[in-house]
């Protein structure tokens, strides 16, 4: 399990000064009403235990997590158990799980340094991601520089790559999405070998040297960094955002619901323990609202493009109604070129159309909040398979998968080039 | 994922009204020139009113293989949907829906690229809002009989042959790797899955089979093979991940008998069934 950056995150300023853990446990505290959780803070609060909460008790009946060091185990246990508090240890030793994280990690470092390159034919951690981010913006700095927009809910950086050959003019730009959807990892594992393909063809592909003398293009390759360590420390199908839902015990909203296009209205749930819960209102999703931000400070972009998988389509809006939107006939054409070049290296076909007829009706999405803000050439691609594998796509579909994408992408970019308005 | 509707059966709590897709079937028949994309002519001539949304079509096509799947018994020779080719809806008063349609099916596995396509037609009944849709459909063989049963019987020595990892695992892994000794492990849970991801369909709902999860049972020391396993269904278009725990017994060449129950992790509905692909009448089951 990872725990690092979570870790890293949630430690409070009442243990900053120790440095290992040896026999600390983490309880885990089932509070079932207000009342015990005025105890339990109590426990808390009191200076000579040394405890802290690792997850934050709310007003509302949820399990707590409290670090416990291992000097006031007996005390605590004495205490839960004189006031009934059922309770479970989810860590035995956190100093024992702490090293063998960092054995873990220094062994993967140990595999992708001694390779002498990241290994885009595998899925990697969120780390080992961000690491290739500021690597390629370190080996290519007049082209990329690694911009941080903004934090998820745990707290982690979201990092974006800006290809820029502009020297400081804010041009017409291009968004590229992915990881929005944690489980779907094609898409991540795409967006970071498109990272590593434009730095590369720059300057030996005509095409794409055009369209980056020209315009700007941003990356955003893990769009739900806390869903992503989720998916790898503790569910590898989790969906939805890690934010927590005052009065459920279910966690998370669906970050492609989250947008302001017909936030709540038709395909979209109210109900936290949905995979499609939108959330208590539009933006409350801080992943979602620090690319909003980004975007219209920005004030000049053309085109937006959300990367997920699985399915094999490539739509464009609108989803949240069966309405045709202004440009879809434009969007339409430009849409079956791509998939034409696309199915050009492999054969692999993509279904075209809009999103609400292509598949179903759906409210709050990316793309739909995109065009309704004057980004005209705004698409969703859902990428390999069809459902052989789903969401568990082998790795050896990896690069297969990008580079016919990448043909994709540069058809819907070129146009974007020539068609600027 | 696609953002998609979630339009239900109605007992969903906290699920907008399952108006979504039927008024885009209505407004569909009434708008003329709908095309499918994707390769072979479109359902319907453009230009022509009647035409049905594509996604009802694929909806109809895959759950006539699920049944088609179950019905043949054939872990070597489960079909997946290639491409739909013509397709007509109809919605009565009772807001049942019909759906005649052809389509092309390929033969499911990951080794296979031989591009063999075999033809199918299909009527299926969606019953408003109701899962188990009424099928009745044909195909054309993509494998000689002979050359199946072959398979059949050679992944059946191999299941005699394995021991299977009991308890909770991850087939595939994180990564999408299924160790190829497990393979027939991973076919006969798809073969189960058939049935029940053909009895959960409607007009709105259709899944895929994400990841074995574990195998509770697997019993190869009398003639047929025993295998009790959960597996992780993905539903669309509500994008949840449903839990269902399945036993089946399988004999080449014989009916499928399989029975199963599904978690519904929040919403009070669940799901279970029992069938048998033949007049046997059924042995004492297991209990669960």
């Amino acid at each position: 399990m990872k725990w690092i950056l979570f870790f890293g995150a949630l430690i409070g300023l009442s243990i900053c000064g120790r440095e290992k853990f040896f026999g600390d446990q983490v309880f885990r505290i089932n509070v079932r009403n207000g009342d015990e959780s005025s105890k339990l803070s109590q426990l808390v609060n009191s200076d000579n235990l040394k405890l802290s909460f690792w997850k934050s008790p709310s007003i509302f009946s949820r399990p707590v997590d409290v670090l416990v060091p291992s000097v006031s185990l007996q005390s605590v246990r004495s205490f839960l158990k004189s006031q009934g508090l059922e309770y479970s240890v989810t860590i035995e030793d956190l100093q024992a799980l702490l090293d063998n994280e960092d054995e873990e990690m220094q062994h993967n470092e140990g595999q992708e340094r001694s390779s002498n390159n990241f290994n885009y034919g595998a899925y990697h951690s969120l780390e080992a991601i961000y690491r290739e981010m500021d690597s390629i913006a370190r080996d290519f700095p007049a082209l990329v520089s690694r911009v941080k927009i903004g934090h998820s809910f745990e707290n982690r950086p979201m990092y974006v790559l800006k290809f820029s050959t502009a020297e400081g003019r804010r041009r017409p730009a291009i968004w590229l999405n992915a990881g929005i959807h944690s489980r779907e990892w094609i898409s991540q594992a795409t967006a970071i070998w498109t990272a590593r393909k434009i730095v590369s063809d720059y300057g030996k592909d005509p095409a794409l040297t055009s369209i980056l003398e020209k315009m700007d293009i941003f990356l955003l390759p893990v769009a739900n960094p806390d869903g992503y360590v989720y998916t790898q420390t503790q569910n590898r199908l989790w969906r939805k955002t890690r934010s927590l839902n005052p009065g459920s015990a279910c966690v998370g909203a669906d970050p492609n619901r989250n947008w302001n296009a017909s936030f709540a209205g038709e395909g979209a749930s109210d109900n936290p323990c949905s995979e499609t819960y939108h959330g208590p209102h539009a933006n409350s999703e801080v992943e979602v609202k620090s690319v909003v931000d980004f975007i219209q400070g920005h004030r000049n972009f053309k085109c937006f493009i959300d990367l997920h998988s699985y399915s094999q389509l490539l739509m464009y809006p609108y989803g949240y109604t069966i309405k045709k939107a202004p440009d879809a006939d434009e969007l339409d054409e430009v849409a079956r070129r791509a998939a034409k070049a696309l199915a050009s290296l492999s054969g692999t076909s993509y279904q075209v159309g809009p999103t609400c007829t292509t598949v179903y009706p759906a409210s709050g999405s990316s793309v739909d909040w995109a065009y309704d803000n004057g980004i005209k050439y705004a698409f969703t691609f859902e990428l390999r398979d069809t459902g052989h594998y789903g969401f568990l796509l082998p790795a050896n579909q990896i690069i297969p998968t990008a580079e016919e994408t990448w043909l994709g992408l540069k058809t819907i970019m070129e146009h974007v080039r020539d068609n600027l308005y | 994922m696609p953002p998609a509707a979630s339009t239900p059966p109605a007992p969903r709590p906290g699920v907008p009204r399952p108006a979504a897709l039927l008024l885009a079937l209505a407004l569909s028949l009434a708008v003329p020139g709908l095309r499918a994309a994707g390769p072979g002519p479109g359902p319907g001539s453009p230009g022509v009113p009647g035409a049905p949304p594509p996604g009802l079509l694929r909806q109809a096509a895959r759950a006539a293989l699920h049944f088609l799947n179950f019905r043949a018994g054939s872990p070597s020779g489960l079909r997946v949907l290639a491409a739909v080719l013509r397709g007509r809806a109809a919605v009565d008063a009772r807001r049942t829906c019909r759906v005649d349609l052809e389509f092309t099916a390929e033969r499911y596995g990951p080794e296979v690229a031989d591009g063999r396509l075999g033809r199918c037609s299909a009527r299926v009944v969606f019953r408003h809002q109701k899962p188990r849709p009424a099928v009745n459909v044909t195909c054309t063989r993509f494998m000689e009989t002979s050359r199946r049963r072959r398979e059949d019987f050679l992944l059946y020595k191999r299941a005699k042959r394995l021991r299977a990892p009991l308890g909770a695992t991850s087939i595939p892994d994180s990564h999408g790797w299924i160790d190829p000794s497990l393979r027939p492990i991973w076919d006969l849970a798809l073969l189960g899955s058939s049935y029940v991801m053909w009895e959960r369909t409607t007009q709105t709902l259709q899944y895929y089979m994400a990841q074995l999860s574990s195998v509770n049972q697997w019993k190869t020391n009398e003639d047929a093979i025993d295998f009790d396993y959960t597996v992780l269904l993905h539903e669309f278009s509500t994008q949840e991940i449903i839990p269902c725990r399945i036993h089946l017994v399988w004999y080449p060449g014989k009916p499928l008998k399989v029975k199963y129950h599904c978690q519904e992790l929040h919403t009070a509905q669940e799901g279970s069934g029992t069938e048998e692909g033949s007049a046997v009448a059924p042995t004492q089951p297991n209990n669960f």
